[in-house]
């Protein structure tokens, strides 16, 4: 499996909780390639977050090794992680995550900035990027002018303005209703289907992870199963029959 | 260079987001710019104004004025005609080498008519010393004769200010003006040396001899002056001092120790004083500006220290789309500058209100100078930055998950 985009050997997680220490993850071997959309499912404190946080390099592992296209970053610098973030990974957060009172177009031009990307330029590429979200109306509203719904959509547009090749969404539906919830998973889909992006999903649906084509079951701290869907769910199918 | 544009627009939006509180910050900031930039205008216009009033008083000039003495209640306040005489000026030229020239002075101010117009100015009487001891030049006609101060010749010489308000454009010389009741002709003008240190109009007067002035416009027993002023060549001044004051000290019986009745000071004297004053208030106002800059500084702390707090969410979003740690250092310094700034801006704009008014109060060309304005720009921001550093390295060194997590 040397084209993984995602590789995790190994990996440990220990949180110290108090006088305790909290085993969150336990020796994660994990190969994701390249337009694999990948669901994670288990119970509440199964460590589900911790090993998103790990593969978005917003935390890193107490052991193992994990690279992100091919490239080791378990011992990277900040700086360097803050780089891999930026260029690699499209996080998107169950609960949403945009900056308030800023516009939608303004939060989807963030990643861009950081990348040094000229104004006009940015401007151009978030608002290609909420037109493929849908939104091309709502560039000017703030995230309270807008549903939940349109705020993860609004999130997921910043996800992908940079064309990162990794999406992470941990529960994007947890705060949505089960018609939206089909939408953002459509167009989630439709993501992966078109542009080759590789989804890593945790969600506890069962309905949504089976929208996947893989499915990890995570369970205090272990991948227990991980097997391919048999039979990936359309979304858009799904949210249509409903009406 | 784009993201530092970025981070300024940042900081913009989140000053406009709690403006009273960013503007009660200011306050310390503003008050602080205003003192630092009062400063620089004020050493402007010691070095370049008061220097060269002063000069404009006449080289070398010693003054004798009254002064009141606490104990005898009787005698008036300074320049109401107390002790000084014509004599005592007289004695001065005659017994006190180091001097060159003496003249006496008086003055009252009131109304004088031409047939023309009428204005309120000066008016002054001397002797025929005056003009050179004050260093005015005659630019037109000539200076009264000795035998017409003797005689108390109602003739007179004029300030251009004078002139101008009673002749307009007219040659002032040959025309009669009023000075109460009674006329008097124009024998010749004075030259303009414009304001004093003092902020009076030098040109706004009259001048007559003393006589025909104690004869007529304003009576006083014993030939009673208000001023003696002499003039002493370069380098003798301090001898000149001494020796009028063992002068007067003797004419006027003042015992060893006593308290004069009489102030001999001189043109350097004035000018050590002005600068004494100047570097009093100098020092005044520097530290006001450093207590409150500091003030000011943190409050901005303050706002920022709250601002990174309240905005720790904020920055775990920006870390984890790819802002480093120097992209969110940059962006809590750019606003901390920027509140200052804001309030440096004020500050200056109270700077401007209050030269302008000491200007008007002074009688000084006192003005907000570019470098007043860019030191006080600049003072602003500096401070800004310097009290932003602290809260700037906590935010920028946040761990990202620690940022996110946080409500
Ligand atoms: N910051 C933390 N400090 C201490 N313990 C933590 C921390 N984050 C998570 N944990 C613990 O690690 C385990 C896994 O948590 P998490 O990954 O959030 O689970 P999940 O997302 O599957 O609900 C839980 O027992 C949780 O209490
Ligand atoms: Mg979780």
């Amino acid at each position: 499996m040397t084209d993984s985009i995602i590789s995790l050997s190994g990996v440990h997680k220990d949180y110290v909780s108090g006088p305790e220490l909290v085993h969150a993850l336990i020796d994660v071997n994990l190969e994701i390639a390249q337009g694999e959309s990948v669901a994670i499912i288990g119970q509440s404190g199964s460590g589900k977050s911790t090993l998103m946080n790990i593969l978005g390099c917003l935390d890193r592992p107490t052991a193992g090794v994990y690279k992100l296209g091919g490239i080791d970053v378990t011992e990277s610098s900040a700086d360097e992680r803050a780089l891999v973030r930026n260029r690699l990974i499209g996080f998107v957060f169950q609960g949403f995550n945009l900056l308030p009172r800023t516009s939608a177009l303004e939060n989807v031009e963030l990643p861009l900035v950081y990348r040094g990307v000229s104004r006009r330029r940015r401007r151009e590429l978030a608002a290609a990027a909420l037109e493929k979200v849908g939104l091309a109306d709502r560039a000017g509203h703030n995230p309270s002018q807008l549903s939940g719904g349109q705020q993860q959509r609004v999130a997921i547009a910043r996800a992908l303005v940079t064309e990162s090749p990794v999406l992470l969404a941990d529960e994007p539906t947890g705060n949505l209703d089960s018609r939206t919830s089909l939408e953002v998973l459509a167009l989630l889909q439709t993501l992966v289907a078109d542009q080759g992006i590789s989804l890593v999903l945790v969600t506890h649906e069962d309905q949504i992870a089976r929208c996947a084509s893989r499915i990890l079951t995570v369970s205090d701290g272990r991948v227990q199963r991980d097997e391919p869907n048999p039979e990936i769910l359309d979304a858009a199918e799904l949210r249509a029959e409903m009406g | 260079m784009n993201s530092l544009l970025t981070a300024l627009r940042l900081a913009f939006r989140a000053i406009t987001r709690s403006a009273l509180r960013s503007a009660l910050t200011a306050l310390g900031i503003l008050v602080g710019v205003a003192s630092v930039a009062i400063v620089v205008s004020l050493g402007r216009a010691a070095t370049e104004q008061v220097g060269s009033r002063i000069q404009s008083l006449g080289s070398n000039v010693i003054y004798v004025f009254n002064r009141s003495v606490a104990k005898s209640g009787a005698r008036g306040a300074a320049g109401t005609g107390g002790g000084l005489t014509e004599g005592d000026a007289r004695a001065i030229a005659r017994e006190v080498p180091s001097v060159s020239q003496v003249t006496v002075y008086s003055d009252v101010g009131m109304q004088v008519s031409s047939s023309f117009e009428n204005t309120r100015t000066k008016v002054v009487g001397a002797d025929v010393n005056y003009f050179d001891v004050r260093g005015y030049t005659i630019n037109g006609g000539r200076n009264w004769t000795p035998s017409e101060e003797l005689t108390r010749a109602k003739v007179c010489l004029i300030g251009t200010t004078a002139a101008g308000a009673l002749f307009e454009n007219m040659d002032p010389i040959g025309q009669t003006l009023r000075v109460g009741k009674h006329p008097y002709r124009v024998i010749g003008t004075l030259a303009s040396k414009g304001q004093s240190p003092f902020g009076t109009d030098q040109d706004d007067r009259i001048v007559m001899p003393i006589g025909s002035f104690r004869a007529r416009v304003a009576p006083s027993p014993g030939r009673r002056v208000e001023m003696i002023m002499a003039s002493a060549p370069p380098g003798s001044e301090s001898a000149a001092v001494r020796d009028m004051e063992a002068l007067m000290s003797q004419r006027h019986h003042i015992a060893e120790g006593a308290e004069a009745d009489f102030r001999v000071r001189s043109q350097a004297g004035f000018q050590k004083r002005q600068a004494e004053v100047l570097n009093i208030l100098s020092v005044l106002l520097l530290s006001v500006a450093a207590i409150a800059l500091f003030v000011g500084g943190v409050g901005v702390m303050n706002i920022m220290l709250v601002s990174v707090t309240e905005r720790k969410r904020e920055i775990g979003i920006r870390m984890a789309i790819g802002a480093r740690a120097s992209d969110i250092r940059a962006q809590f310094l750019a606003e901390a500058a920027a509140i200052a700034l804001f309030g440096g801006v004020l500050g200056l704009a109270l700077a401007g209100g209050l030269t302008f008014a000491l200007s008007a109060a002074l009688g000084w060309d006192l003005q907000l100078s570019r470098d007043a304005i860019l030191t006080g720009l600049a003072t602003s921001v500096v401070t800004g930055l310097l009290f932003g550093i602290w809260p700037a390295a906590r935010a920028a060194s946040l761990e990202p998950i620690e940022a996110l997590r946080h409500e």
